[in-house]
């Protein structure tokens, strides 16, 4: 892709969420809505420059961020090399398949209050509960990735002389890579969701709390201002860091699934 | 180079449909010479690619015993070097990294596998195609990319699983010659499985017709090399060669 088509991308992506803030921008003067109601453009970007100076709005996305990032780094380091296990052992995947279909029902915000009550309020639960988002799709995914890896593939690294490691690093890691990507990608969006749920109940600091703070206070903008950055910040993680990642890879080698 | 021998193997598959057995290989007996190139020939179904994943060491023989240079064969190996109908090269690696890894595997330091893959890329026209990955490149060149990748590890036989049946007509001519060439020149010991009569006629020492899990024939192919196409489709040896043969797969 050109960087002229990269840019058209871009302004076809921007326009659509551009018109939105425009309406909102004449509706709410034209009706006269009431701020705790919905707020003004104007009031939110007034809460946006006020988190910003007193640093408020930094912590707390800053905060959310880590948390998300600490909890996915450790799924991933648990679930891939579980998902891998399992596929190469029938007998471990045919076990573990339907605790896991069990439980990646249940990822997420179910585990908000036995979370609470086996890390207390805070850090520990909120990274548990993300965790739990991320770990089992990823386990899934990479369980997928491996089981569909062509047989030929795994015999032609077997006949050129490739011992267990070399099976592991040269074959089944990076084919089951497009799968692990995949599951990585929805996996965050899961935790993404379950993070802030769980900043709403089991924390003091973080975009959740600072949604449902606000709340108490009817203030609207401060509402509006976090889930403008919630979604924003997920927009951009996901085109500025996954979707390069996949187009660095995947796409080059021709695997990507339509 | 070593000497292949299969004694009485055989091969019984538990068919799940029909709830029995079902035997797929019959009493196999066959030596293969250091240095030969033999074609197993015969209709879909008659056996032949599972005596190739056998010899692999893909999957175990029910009764028999398949030496390898005297050795029994316990599973896959790299005295064994395979291509396959569906090329099998490795996605998330480059062409020279594809024909570099039986190499690495053995321990061969970086630069000096890197020089073997190019010197067997150079073999089959494809040296500047070494940084390229597999899905890059044409059916005909990743097929180029699988013989040496197979050669590039220097086994003591190369098995050969239908590996032109998925390209094109055209490119099935030009890399049977290849093929044919690099074999005249460094003489590996090769069994080729095909359904092709003409492509087994042309490459073989020897053509083995299989028929319904058993060695109906063996049929000696002395036809003088270099052997290239525009030659052989009017010589008449070729031809007669090629009609004894056609009729044993048809009558099978």
């Amino acid at each position: 892709m050109g960087a002229g088509n990269r840019l058209a991308g871009a302004l076809t992506f921007v326009m659509p969420l551009a018109a939105l803030v425009l309406i909102w921008a004449v509706v709410v003067p034209a009706f006269q809505v009431r701020p705790q109601i919905f707020p003004s453009v104007a009031a939110v970007i007034g809460a946006g420059l006020a988190g910003l100076r007193d640093g408020s709005l930094l912590t707390h996305a800053a905060t959310s961020l880590a948390r998300v990032a600490i909890g996915t780094v450790l799924a991933v380091l648990v679930a891939v090399p579980l998902g891998i296990l399992m596929g190469i052992s029938r007998g471990l995947s045919a076990f573990l398949t339907p605790l896991l279909r069990f439980f990646s029902v249940l990822a997420g915000i179910a585990w908000i209050p036995i979370a609470t009550l086996w890390f207390g309020y805070g850090f520990g639960a909120i990274v548990f509960v993300i965790f739990n988002a991320v770990f089992f799709v990823v386990v899934y995914n990479t369980l997928l990735g491996v089981s569909t890896i062509p047989m030929p593939l795994r015999h032609a690294a077997a006949s050129l002389g490739a011992g267990r490691r070399a099976m592991l690093s040269d074959v089944l890691l990076p084919g089951a890579l497009p799968n692990i990507v995949t599951g990585i990608r929805t996996g965050l969006g899961f935790a993404w969701r379950g993070l802030i749920a769980a900043e709403m109940i089991a924390t003091n600091v973080g975009l959740g709390y600072m949604l449902f703070v606000a709340r108490d206070f009817y203030q609207t903008e401060v509402i509006v201002l976090g889930m403008i950055v919630i979604g924003a910040l997920w927009l951009s993680i996901d085109r500025l860091l996954l979707a390069p990642l996949e187009r660095a890879t995947i796409e080059r080698w021709g695997l990507v699934r339509a | 180079m070593k000497t292949l021998s299969l004694k009485s193997l055989s091969k019984t598959y538990f068919d799940l449909y029909a709830g029995s057995h079902h035997t797929a290989l019959h009493d196999i007996s066959l030596d293969v010479p250091a240095g030969e190139f033999v074609a197993i020939v015969g209709p879909s179904g008659c056996g032949k690619s599972t005596i190739l994943n056998m010899v692999a060491g893909f999957i175990a023989p029910s009764g028999g015993e398949i030496l390898v240079g005297g050795e029994p064969v316990r599973g896959p190996g790299a005295d064994r070097g395979v291509v396959f109908q569906s090329f099998a090269l490795f996605p998330w690696k480059t062409v020279l990294e594809n024909v570099g890894f039986g190499p690495k595997m053995r321990g061969v330091p970086k630069a000096e596998r890197d020089e073997i893959a190019r010197d067997y890329l150079g073999l089959v026209g494809l040296a500047h195609a070494a940084d390229r990955y597999p899905n890059e490149l044409s059916g005909g060149m990743q097929q180029r990319v699988g013989v040496v990748r197979a050669l590039a590890n220097e086994p003591d036989i190369l098995l050969m699983d239908e590996p032109f049946a998925s390209v094109d007509a055209q490119t099935r001519m030009t890399l049977q010659e290849e093929l044919t060439r690099i074999w005249e020149d460094r003489r590996p010991t090769v069994v080729f499985i095909t359904h092709d009569v003409p492509e087994a006629v042309f490459l073989a020492n020897r053509v083995v017709v299989l028929s319904k899990g058993r060695i109906l024939e063996q049929v000696e192919v002395p036809l003088a090399r270099p052997r290239v196409w525009d030659r052989l489709v009017e010589d008449d040896a070729f031809k007669s060669l090629s009609n004894k043969v056609l009729a044993l797969v048809r009558a099978a």
